[in-house]
């Protein structure tokens, strides 16, 4: 195992795309939680009435312990930018043809899954290190005087890396099927954008929600909208409660979805021609 | 002498084209095995199926006298098809995931096999710097990092210059004569020629025929002689004891021979006493190319 990840991590460490999207994402997380807090700010700093009720309202998204929260389902808009590196580190393979190689110098072909399940994995965990740096940022900055509770909500840290992963799994899985990077990331960003948005949202109000069972939804509401978005009403509190209810049902199916999609690669890569 | 490798009864289609008709030979130990062949015959299909690229539809193989495995793989120094390496990583950084991967050689090792083909000045440029033959040269470095017993060559001239070609030649001798199994497809005749001790011929999927390359390429001697009147020559020639064939070609007449049984002066003789002088009387070797076509002719 540990030989695979340092091989692994010989084919990553100097490709040039790889810390490019690093380089982003360390770039964006911050940037869009930002662009969010600021909008708070202006919303509640100043003497008019309607900025003491946007406080009131609205609380400190940013603050400990909700920044735990409100930071991860900010930053998980952007799983798009390490799909891409997902997607280009399984296509590479078929590009350079050194899934072929890898195998002729004397992989299994369930070996090859693995060290690409590691490639996943890896590119998760910096995804999920930048978030809880910038989430802990947040909480210190934006309100230091509730710095005693930053352990609280913690379960946010390991609900970004199971969506993540999964997330990225499916990424992973079409790059894999589809071969070509191109393609893949135009489904991907079809589906991913437009598609299941439209088909959730439809879902919601016309089929009883079934949407959420969509591959990306599953794992979308293991992370439901911060808590302020509870505080406008009755059918708010009532629809964040529902939210928040059905996580750890959604992290069962994460799970089977993603285990799922692993062994369809485990299944398909043991058969095919390479 | 235990075969390195055996193939048995190996079939192979992609959809309606059989590409593999079950193949089934054996390699021996120590051999240099070429595989010939004309374009779409099969050979770089059936490496692909000994080195675990693509499954075949029936038959099996063994190396070592065992079933393949990633095991048996790393034993083996392959070189498929063409060149597969990282583009943005060196040839260094490339040769490092072959040795990981393979278990094969060390980081001294590396820099020896990079000596050997010539590739040491520019070990730290990037694999997509690289013209097709340093490629390629590259790919032969990696096949022989760690020294292995078996070594599996698709066509290990691809994209290099006439002085690269014969390097090439010369370091499979020298394997050779260090006693390492070299199993070796290719469509240059002369290639295999220079340096097989065996052959096996593909032609469409189908082996035609495998063996020791003496046994195969088993040589007729062939008599050119030409005079002045050709179809009176021809004639004269028919009356000649031991051909085994006559042929007019030309303003020629071809004489077969089994191989090592013509003899020029007693054709001259003959021709001499029977009133006709001769302006031409040649041994001419038949070439491999002849006879391969011979062999994969309709």
């Amino acid at each position: 195992m540990l030989s695979l990840i340092k091989i692994e991590w010989l084919k990553i460490k100097k490709y040039p795309a790889f810390w490019w999207m690093l380089g982003i994402v360390a770039l964006t997380y911050p940037g869009i939680n930002a662009m969010t807090y600021y909008g708070y700010l202006k919303a509640t700093t100043g003497k008019e009435m309607t900025n003491n009720i946007a406080k009131l309202l609205l609380g400190n998204p940013f603050a400990f312990p909700e920044t735990w929260h409100s930071v991860a389902y900010f930053s998980s808009f952007f799983i798009l930018l390490p799909s891409i590196v997902v997607i280009m580190l399984v296509t590479n393979e078929y590009t350079f043809k050194t899934h072929r190689q890898n195998i002729i110098d004397g992989w299994s072909r369930a070996q090859f899954i693995t060290s690409k399940m590691f490639d996943v994995l890896i590119v998760s965990v910096i995804a999920t290190l930048v978030y809880a740096l910038v989430a802990l940022s947040f909480g210190l900055y934006a309100d230091s005087l509730n710095a005693n509770r930053w352990a609280e909500q913690l379960q946010y840290i390991p609900l970004f890396l199971l969506q993540t992963f999964a997330q990225l799994s499916i990424a992973f899985l079409l790059g894999y099927l589809v071969k070509k990077a191109f393609i893949a990331l135009g489904i991907f960003l079809f589906y991913y954008l437009i598609v299941e948005n439209i088909a959730v949202g439809y879902a919601r109000f016309k089929l009883n929600d079934i949407g959420r069972f969509l591959p990306f939804e599953i794992s979308d509401r293991i992370i439901p909208s911060p808590a302020f978005f509870s505080r406008f009403g009755k059918d708010a509190k009532a629809s964040y409660d529902h939210a928040l209810s059905i996580v750890p049902e959604h992290v069962v199916y994460t799970i089977l979805l993603t285990g799922l999609i692993w062994f369809i690669c485990y299944a398909v890569h043991k058969r095919r021609d390479l | 002498m235990q075969a390195v490798l055996s193939l048995n009864g190996i079939s192979k289609s992609y959809g309606s084209i059989k590409a593999l008709k079950n193949v089934s030979y054996e390699v021996p130990e120590g051999s240099v095995f070429g595989i010939l062949g004309p374009n779409g015959s099969g050979k770089t299909t059936m490496l692909s199926i000994i080195l675990d690229i693509l499954k075949a539809d029936s038959g099996s193989f063994a190396w070592f006298g065992q079933p393949g495995s990633p095991e048996t793989r790393k034993r083996i120094g392959s070189l498929l098809e063409t060149p597969n390496f990282y583009q943005y990583l060196s040839a260094v950084d490339n040769l490092n995931i072959t040795e990981a991967i393979s278990g094969r050689g060390n980081a001294a090792d590396i820099d020896r096999v990079l000596e050997i083909v010539n590739l040491l000045e520019r070990k730290k440029s990037k694999f997509s710097s690289y013209s097709l033959g340093m490629k390629q040269r590259l790919a032969i470095g990696a096949a022989l990092l760690g020294d292995p017993q078996v070594l599996v060559f698709d066509e290990p001239t691809n994209g290099l210059d006439p002085v690269g070609i014969a390097e090439i030649r010369e370091l499979i001798k020298s394997l050779a004569k260090r006693g390492k199994t070299i199993i070796m497809a290719s469509h240059l005749l002369d290639e295999v020629e220079k340096v097989c001790t065996h052959v096996a011929i593909m032609k469409r999927g189908t082996l035609i025929v495998a063996g020791n390359v003496d046994e195969v390429f088993a040589n007729e001697d062939i008599v050119e002689v030409s005079s002045q009147d050709t179809d009176h020559l021809h004639n004269l020639l028919n009356g000649f004891n031991g051909a085994t064939k006559i042929k007019q070609d030309d303003n020629k007449v071809q004489l077969f021979f089994p191989q090592g049984t013509a003899r020029l002066e007693d054709i001259n003789r003959y021709c001499f006493e029977n009133g006709t002088t001769l302006n031409l009387l040649a041994m001419k070797k038949k070439s491999l190319e002849s006879k391969f076509l011979e062999l994969t002719n309709d």
